[in-house]
């Protein structure tokens, strides 16, 4: 048992880490703990699969170090670097949370500078106050 | 030079919004015209790569020159080179309506706007037409953040259902990013059909089983599948109607190929019926989207709203032939993609037609609008008789199918759903033709008032017209020749085991 | 009413963690240089990256060579996000100005 967990305790603590973000975006009612819970959930994908391409045994960065063009006729074995293919989805996921907090950042500003207030209970009980204000005034 | 086509399919969008900002600096009536050029691009190549599949079969095109695995491919068949001239053709066309549109609300943001379209449509093209999967995950993101940007410049509740659309949106593109790691880690490879080859022997594997779970769900998600579709009302009719006309039509038709293409194509069909039960599951769903759907369209009097409404009933029409795993519900599911995406496309270009002359949205709204624009509800009388069913329009045909499915695969609440939604569908939209047409003008008591009350008749600016008139034209021709297009293009989409 | 929608988001969360730790029954142990992952596509990126793209840097190799299509897109997702703030911010900006849109 003991070490079954000790073989996976690093999915489990992205489980957790996932988890927490998940709740944090359904569960929270202030618009910005919804945004921090969507960073938390995407930066514990990204940890998952930057967890993938680790290799036990000594196994180092992808980098060739030393001379690197290719002439040095050095033996390159697989099991000295590490698999470079999750740093490289990483990269690309990184940069897609990033621009997507940023359009989520820019939509805040217009729902403060409407609203004046950042937390959900407050926008929807005016916003049904002025739709109920519509429908009286038609 | 028709070897590179598939290239300049997404190369040609996505130069032309990066080029449109610089433009627009200078020359900002320029922009629309260049916008027009540029998607002339795509819609050129897709109907040529659409010919060559019919003729030769389905073909690939290795990006940067390395074979795939090792890098990715492009991968045409039938199923792609449809979806890629649907896309094409519905995005030209919103851009020629987009004109009137944007100088009522959006004056002066013209670059923005035509970079956005221009993204959004390069976004999901290059959905369609990759065969990698986490490329599909790139794009994905692509066309939903030019989707956040569009949607929430609209009215008075936008920002607030453009933030719950990322929140949820977000929720979906990472579940279907988790999918992928899980299928990486268990086998290795990120190609599709590389990954087609290598599954066979893994189904029993844990691993697989929740793979396959959060990329189901992920796509449900931006499907807008009941109970997941809680986005969609709110931020479809929020959104600015030029943005709509582009957006509503598409995004979830791309979801549905993805869910095709996922339960099809990656895993073989009886993995999704016998090994994990998510044929019936996604059936009930499905049934329930469309009860739910009709429900609350009926309740609606704004007509934008009520349209998304009528827009989750017809996502679950299009699962439900998923599901029913049988040939005529696959050959339904996928006639219905296209014309459904043709029926909302000319129903929310109605409505901006209607909302740009000043009229309001409301049902009450409609009365007389016959003599103010024929033409107009005309067409909405077409778009209408399509959503029921009625032949020979489109929506008759991909029905009869679904239909069909049900049928053959003897169950029967589901056919008996599909009957009485087109019963619901033409109770909604008959109580607004007969407001339209049939309605009297209001003399009796009031007398003098109205006496000298002349109905002027007051049509939409052409640039709105033309493509109105084009896609009523078009509901009936994809009709009338639904015959040949499932002879010659679905009939090979559908995977050969049914 | 809060608490009622806190719950339910809580059994939703416990319902998905408790799907994913059943999916990490059969998942390989952490580091395994044998696992699925580590040799079916990526020992080929390793041993020939270098020689054909002259990059000692074989992340570098791969994200600028043989997946410089999702580099592409990755640009893409920074300018769409960049274009829609401008398009969302700009008429904060110009209200405060005072001009006529």
């Amino acid at each position: 048992m003991l070490e079954y967990i000790l073989a996976k305790y690093n999915y489990w603590i992205y489980i957790v880490l996932m988890m927490i973000g998940l709740y944090a975006m359904m569960g929270k009612r202030n618009l910005v703990k919804k945004l921090i819970g969507m960073n938390i959930f995407q930066t514990s994908i990204i940890l998952f699969f930057v967890s993938r391409g680790v290799k036990k045994g000594g196994a180092t960065v992808p980098i060739l170090m030393g001379d690197g063009h290719g002439h040095g006729e050095q033996l390159i074995q697989v099991a000295d670097y590490l698999n470079p293919l999750p740093h490289v989805l990483m990269l690309t996921a990184i940069v897609v949370s990033i621009a997507t907090t940023g359009v989520a950042l820019a939509t805040l500003i217009l729902i403060y500078k409407r609203y004046h207030t950042l937390e959900e209970d407050e926008i929807m009980a005016i916003r049904k106050e002025a739709s109920a204000y519509k429908t009286l005034g038609t | 030079m028709t070897d590179q086509l598939p290239a300049l399919i997404i190369i040609a969008p996505l130069l032309g919004a990066f080029l449109t900002p610089v433009i627009g600096w200078r020359y900002r009536h320029l922009c629309r015209p260049w916008a027009l050029m540029v998607l002339a691009v795509p819609v050129y190549a897709s109907i040529a790569s659409l010919l060559r599949v019919v003729k030769n079969g389905a073909f690939g095109y290795n990006l940067a020159g390395w074979a795939p695995p090792w890098g990715i491919e492009y991968r045409i068949d039938h199923l792609s080179a449809l979806m890629l001239v649907l896309i094409a053709v519905i995005g030209l066309l919103a851009t020629i309506n987009a004109k009137a549109g944007i100088s009522l609300k959006m004056r002066g943001k013209e670059p923005h706007f035509y970079t956005l379209l221009l993204l959004q449509i390069t976004g999901l093209m290059g959905i369609v037409i990759t065969g990698d999967l986490f490329n599909i995950f790139v794009f994905l993101e692509i066309s939903s953040l030019s989707g956040y940007g569009l949607i929430a410049h609209g009215e008075d509740g936008a920002p607030m259902a453009t933030f719950n659309y990322i929140i949820i949106g977000t929720i979906g593109a990472s579940f279907y990013l988790l999918g992928v790691g899980y299928l990486y880690m268990a086998t290795g490879s990120l190609n599709i059909a590389d990954l087609a080859t290598i599954l066979p022997g893994l189904y029993h594997s844990k691993m697989i089983l929740v793979g396959f779970a959060f990329f189901t769900t992920g796509v449900a998600i931006k499907m807008g599948l009941f109970p997941l579709h809680i986005w969609m009302p709110d931020a479809y009719t929020c959104a600015p109607d030029p943005a709509s006309s582009l957006i509503a039509p598409l995004m979830t038709k791309v979801a549905a190929y993805l869910l095709i293409r996922i339960m099809f194509t990656l895993f073989q069909p009886d993995f999704a019926i016998s090994i994990v039960p998510v044929a019936t599951v996604l059936g009930w769903m499905a049934v329930i989207a469309i009860i739910v759907g009709g429900i609350k369209a009926l309740a609606q009097t704004d007509i934008k709203r009520m349209v998304t409404y009528i827009m989750v009933a017809e996502v679950g029409y299009i699962v439900l032939g998923i599901s029913v795993m049988n040939r005529a519900g696959l050959t339904g599911a996928i006639l219905h993609i296209i014309n459904d995406a043709c029926m909302i496309f000319c129903l929310f270009l109605v409505i901006g037609a209607i909302s740009y002359k000043g009229h309001g949205r409301e049902i009450y709204h409609f009365q007389n609008l016959n003599k103010k624009m024929p033409y107009t509800m005309a067409a909405f009388v077409i778009v209408a008789l399509s959503v029921c069913g009625i032949p020979p329009t489109c929506g008759f045909f991909s029905k009869w199918y679904l239909i069909l499915g049900t049928i053959a695969s003897k169950q029967w609440f589901f056919t008996i759903t599909l009957l009485g939604s087109s019963l619901v569908n033409a109770v909604l939209f008959f109580r607004i033709i007969e407001k339209a047409y049939l309605a009297p003008l209001d003399s009796g008591a009031h007398g003098n008032d109205h006496s000298d009350e002349v109905i002027v008749r007051d049509e939409a600016p052409i640039s709105m017209l033309i493509p109105i008139m084009i896609t009523a034209t078009a509901i009936i021709v994809l009709g009338l020749f639904s015959g040949k297009i499932i002879a010659a293009v679905i009939q090979h989409a559908v995977p050969a085991i049914f | 009413m809060k608490n009622w929608f806190k719950l339910i988001s809580l059994i939703a969360v416990i319902m998905t963690g408790a799907l994913l730790i059943y999916g990490t029954h059969d998942m390989p142990a952490w580091g395994d240089p044998d696992s699925p992952a580590n040799s079916h596509v990526s020992p080929r990126y390793i041993l020939e990256a270098t020689k054909l793209t002259a990059t000692p840097n074989m992340v570098s190799a791969v994200l600028a060579d043989y997946r410089s299509y999702d580099t592409l897109g990755e640009s893409a997702v920074i300018f769409t996000a960049s274009i829609s703030c401008l398009f969302l911010l700009r008429r904060i900006r110009r209200e405060k100005k005072g001009e006529e849109v």
